[in-house]
């Protein structure tokens, strides 16, 4: 069967200061294909598709779509021309209704809102689609698949031709990505050609065809019946690299059996009145690292929250040595020696214009560690953090530079070397490793296993199951705010697991 | 439309040029203003140097006027530092005035060093309380700070205007009556003066003092990096164990004194009896003098000082080359515009002119 | 105290009331929609110091008070441009960009007022008249309160329900309030934020141009330095006690107009009270008023965060 182009680059490439984020990229797509990027983070994938969107002007190379050449100065250009992108972090606005945020910005003739001619346009394409929505929702109290739909019908609406999806499922609970996988066959259908970022090498190999991406260069494009998972991912790192699949476990220490830390019916009703958190109970031991599976947004956020004294929870307890501790200031928890990777690692975990140095104190500047009669002893704490930043090889020029500077995984080893030398019994790491490069996550990894030997009990949270099979001894699937059931890793697969997350199986403890 | 980036490193001496251009621009656009109001250019800056610099007597004249200034802008640093937009220096001022006249009167009799101190602890006091207070508003009602200053800054203004003109506290006489002032202070309670002048008075010695605690206390204690990561990331801070309500009040309670300061050595060290309109901007001035000394305290020194500079030589602008004296504070609202822009330009660049941002 | 209740009194003040009302209810549904747009306009308080002298001068040297009020919305247009330049351009922070701008025209106006009057007597106008409703000016009391206002009044009045129409029946009110909510959303759609930004700060600041000019032409006959007198400011807390809401922030001007109107009368009847408490009244209000809302506040997600792409 003939395939048409309907989009293609030549030498597409684009700089940021100091970044390559794309080189000489000769990208090419077909009508009604469903075409997989893949690539590890930073490879370029996101920067290749916002250029192609219009959110960012290429500094070199053309784009051409259906044969003419294209010059995009704002996505409105590229919207015009049929292309529509859905982002990985949505771009909606939580108190407008669905059809609010669909629309807004769209109609051009009259001045007033035209709500019924719109609403009809969008009945027919969720008809099409076998879409369920209520239009009049608003998108805050939509599900995190609802809500994908809603970005996806802003393209619809305004008759995408070409659709980028950034990560798509990275959200989505198994059941969910099914869906999606459902909806995106049939606009490839319906002649709508795809472009789909990824790195789950099980959803590349759905595609029609995959472009490896690397480092900024488009390495090959290929058809996933042409080739194995294992070459795929050789591609894209550019080295033979072992998969990550199960492998044997490592020699597990000898865990206490009693609990260092438990949870108890912890409940929390978050400012829209639903439960954040649903009788949860946890267990963390000594010398053992706990994971929790599931998606961000069912809970994992106020847990550890709870867990670090940010959050008071509405009811439950939270016992330390046979003391409770819920409710207690973040204060009270850092001093018993309990440590925190946030997940939001900028915004909750670095004071990003203060240095290395100051950032490696952070929490602790009161400490007499660090002080001389009642004043800052700035040289001790510029050696301190010399001495991690060797440590943990953090690479920086100095330790006075300002934090923003730094790389994310360079950024996360200064808060993993500040929580690590400052916490002596527990550790909580939420989605330590997301978004770092693969090298860095091998690291991070690295150090956990390293503190779970020391005796530290650990609270490990990731959306890449891999991982937590490979890493945890025991694993708790949290969704909506309950934990559905806890399983012991060695013994347990990813389709357990996604089977917990959607409910479909037994709670177990 | 101008479309800009945040500078990722930012060069000192590019931090230079724009401030000195900041500079100069501020005073062409003065030369323009002066031009357009019809004024001698050359005679009013003659005038503006010999009013403030040319000999012992103008340059300690302008450390007098320099000192309130000083003291209020040292208030704004240490509450913007934290992005705590406090207004509140100008009410704080008049509270501090008010608690270190009401010290005045209770304490009149008791030795002088035990007197002129317990004036200046009031008074400082009086300072620290408005503060509180807005700091308490936040804390516990989430009041926004700059809305809680400014109606507590007119709040205590009213109070003042009644206290001093036709309450308890109006002077006898009808000086008193057509100023709204109090009666002159005991020649006791007046704060000593230096260097055999007639216009620098003590209040200096503790504007200097301050200005020196708070470099050391922003930079050196373990309170001033968490008034800096306030200013930051508060969230940060808050999250890795510190209580930053505390840390609010702490601060407020800190500016306010400052501020409160200010006001007693207007009251006791400048005018001698307690009255609004001497009161009157020297809280929003010191915005200004905080802000274009880069929110540090030294600058903040060397910024009130050119301006105490610019207030003695206005009178002398008016005299000389018949300028209205109105000049200064429009130079000061010119002056912090364009540093303004020079901070903006110091940590951001010019990406492109586009069409579309 | 007992001067204050007789009727005459009464209707006077209530009649007060809807005339103190009209330029903080200028200003505070203008600052509205620029609040809804995301963006925290602390220079209302300097833009109306602004329009009032402009409105003076206009008024004192050409006579006609058309073209005043004219200068006023004029001069509100011309701040709205210098802070939507810092604001949505340069992205300065909203705070500091509206402090500087009315420690800035404070300065200005000042000076300029001197050199116009060079240090003598400054020049009058004859104030606004009153312009009575036909017939309905005419019922007893009713009439007396609220239909004998200046024409601007009337406008002000009719300006809530149409910024309320704006915001929730027109597609540019969906852009608006979806700039205070997620200027992304916007962006992403390829639709110029920055140009909306403008829109938004240019309405505000030129209905609070108008107030300024309604403050200076309708309550007296030459300017003062310190007319505004933190109106401005009130205007912001009624936006905030209102919700961000177009009826919620008519309430509470409405509130501190009557305080405003009381002090007036308290003062003009001589009571044997301090003027100063009723003066203070309006302010000490509104922080009881934001006390009591709390947590309950719901403001627009993104107000006061500048946007960057």
């Amino acid at each position: 069967m003939l395939q048409s182009t309907i989009l293609k680059t030549n030498q597409l490439s684009k700089y940021f200061p100091g970044v390559i984020a794309n080189e000489n990229v000769d990208f090419l797509l077909y009508k009604g294909e469903v075409h997989c990027l893949f690539g590890e983070n930073g490879a370029g994938k996101s920067t290749l598709c916002s250029c192609l969107f219009g959110y960012h002007k290429p500094d070199s190379g053309r784009i051409e779509l259906d044969g003419k050449l294209v010059k995009f100065r704002s996505p409105g250009d590229a919207i015009k021309c049929g292309i529509g992108m859905v982002h990985q972090h949505f771009v909606l606005v939580d108190d407008f209704t669905v059809l609010e945020n669909i629309i807004v910005g769209t109609n051009s003739e009259k001045w007033t809102l035209d709500l019924e001619k719109s609403e009809n346009e969008l009945r027919s394409i969720c008809h099409e689609y076998e879409i369920d929505l209520k239009f009049n929702s608003l998108v805050r109290d939509l599900s995190v698949g609802e809500q994908q739909w809603v970005e996806i019908l802003k393209s619809l609406y305004l008759d995408a031709e070409i659709l980028i999806l950034d990560e798509p499922t990275a959200v989505l609970t198994p059941e969910e990505s099914k869906k999606l996988f459902n909806i995106i066959g049939k606009m490839s259908k319906n002649g709508i050609s795809i472009i789909l970022i990824s790195h789950k090498i099980s959803e590349v190999m759905q595609a029609d065809r995959v472009s490896v991406m690397s480092k900024g260069k488009l390495i090959n494009t290929i058809s996933p019946k042409d080739t194995t998972p294992q070459e795929l991912t050789n591609m894209m790192v550019g080295r033979e690299v072992t998969l990550r699949v199960k492998e044997n476990k490592d020699i597990k220490t000898t865990t206490s059996s009693k609990p260092l830390l438990s949870v108890k019916k912890l409940n929390y009703l978050n400012k829209y009145k639903k439960f954040a958190l649903n009788n949860v109970d946890l267990e963390l031991r000594s010398g053992e690292i706990l994971g929790l599976a599931g998606v961000s947004g069912n809970g994992q956020k106020e847990l550890f929250d709870a867990l670090s004294g940010n959050l008071v929870p509405d009811s439950g307890t939270i016992i330390y040595d046979g003391e409770e501790i819920q409710g207690k200031s973040s204060r009270y928890y850092m001093d018993l020696g309990i440590g925190l990777i946030p997940d939001d690692r900028y915004r909750e975990g670095l004071i990003g214009d203060f240095s290395i140095s100051e950032n490696t104190i952070l929490g602790w500047q009161r400490d007499q560690k660090y002080n001389k009669n009642y004043f800052l002893n700035h040289k001790y704490i510029k050696k301190f953090a010399e001495d991690l930043i060797k440590q943990f090889n953090v690479i920086a020029p100095n330790a006075t530079v300002p934090v923003n500077y730094l790389s994310g995984g360079n950024a996360q080893k200064v808060i993993l070397a500040r929580e690590f030398s400052h916490s002596n019994k527990i550790l909580l790491a939420n989605q330590p490793t997301r978004g770092l490069d693969l090298g860095i996550i091998e690291y991070v990894y690295e150090q956990i296993k390293l503190k779970r030997e020391e005796g530290f009990a650990i609270l490990l949270a990731s959306e890449e199951l891999e991982d937590l099979i490979n890493i945890c001894d025991r694993i708790s699937v949290i969704s909506d705010g309950e934990i559905r059931g806890t399983v012991v890793a060695q013994s347990t697969s990813i389709q357990e697991i996604g089977l917990l997350m959607t409910g479909q199986v037994e709670t177990v403890t | 439309m101008i479309r800009v980036e945040r500078r990722i490193e930012v060069n000192n001496s590019w931090v230079i040029i724009m401030y000195l251009s900041a500079c100069i621009v501020g005073f062409l656009l003065t030369s323009l203003l002066l031009w357009l109001s019809g004024a001698d250019i050359s005679k009013a800056f003659y005038a503006l140097y010999k009013g403030s610099m040319s000999n012992q007597k103008t340059i300690l004249n302008s450390l007098s006027k320099a000192t309130p200034l000083i003291l209020t802008g040292l208030a704004t640093v240490v509450a913007f530092r934290a992005q705590v937009w406090s207004i509140g220096q100008e009410g704080q001022v008049y509270s501090g005035a008010m608690s270190a006249y009401m010290a005045s009167l209770m304490f009149y009799g008791l030795p002088v060093w035990i007197y002129l101190s317990l004036i200046i602890t009031f008074g400082a006091l009086g300072g620290a309380l408005l503060g509180a207070l807005s700091a308490v508003l936040k804390n516990r009602f989430n009041v926004n700070e700059i809305i809680s200053t400014v109606m507590l800054n007119y709040i205590i203004i009213f109070f003042l205007s009644y206290m001093v003109g036709g309450g308890p506290w109006t002077g006898v006489g009808d000086q008193a009556l057509i100023y709204s002032q109090s009666n002159p202070v005991d020649d006791t309670a007046k704060l000593p003066f230096l260097f055999d002048s007639k216009k620098l008075h003590f209040g200096f010695v503790l504007a200097i003092v301050s200005v020196l605690v708070c470099h050391v206390l922003i930079n050196h204690t373990p309170f001033g990096y968490e008034i800096r990561a306030m200013g930051h990331n508060s969230v940060a801070l808050k999250y890795r164990g510190t209580n930053t309500k505390k840390t609010l009040l702490y601060l407020m309670i800190l500016s306010g004194a400052i501020a409160g300061l200010a006001g007693v050595s207007e009251i006791f060290g400048t005018n001698h009896s307690l009255r609004g309109d001497t009161l009157v901007g020297l809280g929003f001035t010191g915005i200004i003098v905080g802000m274009i000394g880069g929110l540090t305290p030294i600058g903040t020194l060397v910024a009130g000082v050119v301006f105490g500079g610019l207030a003695s030589g206005s009178v002398y602008m008016k005299i000389i080359a018949k300028v209205p004296g109105t000049l200064v504070p429009t130079m000061e609202g010119i002056f912090l515009l364009t540093f303004l822009i020079a901070g903006v330009a110091s940590h951001y660049k010019i990406v492109g002119f586009k069409r579309d941002v | 105290m007992s001067e204050l209740f007789q009727e005459a009194v009464i209707i006077s003040i209530l009649a007060g009331t809807f005339r103190v009302m009209t330029p903080i209810l200028f200003a505070a549904i203008g600052e509205l929609v620029t609040q809804r747009a995301g963006i925290w306009n602390m220079g209302v308080e300097g833009t109306m110091i602004m329009g009032a002298f402009t409105s003076y001068m206009v008024a004192t040297t050409t006579g006609s008070l058309y073209l005043a009020v004219l200068a006023g919305i004029f001069s509100g247009m011309i701040m709205g441009l210098i802070t939507a330049f810092m604001i949505a351009t340069v992205r300065v922070d909203h705070f500091i960009t509206g402090l500087g701008l009315n420690l800035l025209v404070g300065g200005l106006t000042l000076f300029w007022f001197r050199l116009y009057t060079g240090g003598g007597y400054a020049p009058t106008f004859t104030s606004l008249g009153n312009f009575p409703i036909p017939i309905l000016s005419s019922i007893p009391i009713i009439g007396d309160i609220f239909f004998k206002q200046k024409l601007l009044t009337y406008v002000a009045f009719l300006s809530v329900p149409a910024v309320w129409y704006f915001l929730y029946r027109t597609r540019w009110g969906l852009e608006i309030r979806c700039l205070g909510e997620n200027p992304k959303a916007l962006d992403i759609k390829g639709l110029n934020v920055v140009l909306r930004q403008y829109v938004a700060i240019l309405i505000g600041s030129s209905f609070t141009g108008l107030g300024g000019a309604f403050l200076m032409l309708a309550f007296s006959d030459r300017f003062q330095p310190d007319l505004t007198a933190g109106k401005g400011w009130l205007a912001i807390v009624a936006i905030i006690a209102g919700k961000w809401l177009p009826k919620g922030v008519f309430i509470a001007v409405l509130v501190f107009a009557f305080l405003g109107s009381v002090a007036v009368h308290v003062q003009i009847l001589d009571i044997d009270i301090p003027y100063q408490i009723f003066l203070a009244l309006p302010y000490l209000a509104s922080i009881i008023l934001l006390i009591g809302l709390r947590k309950r506040i719901s403001q627009p997600a993104k107000l006061g965060v500048p946007y960057f792409r």
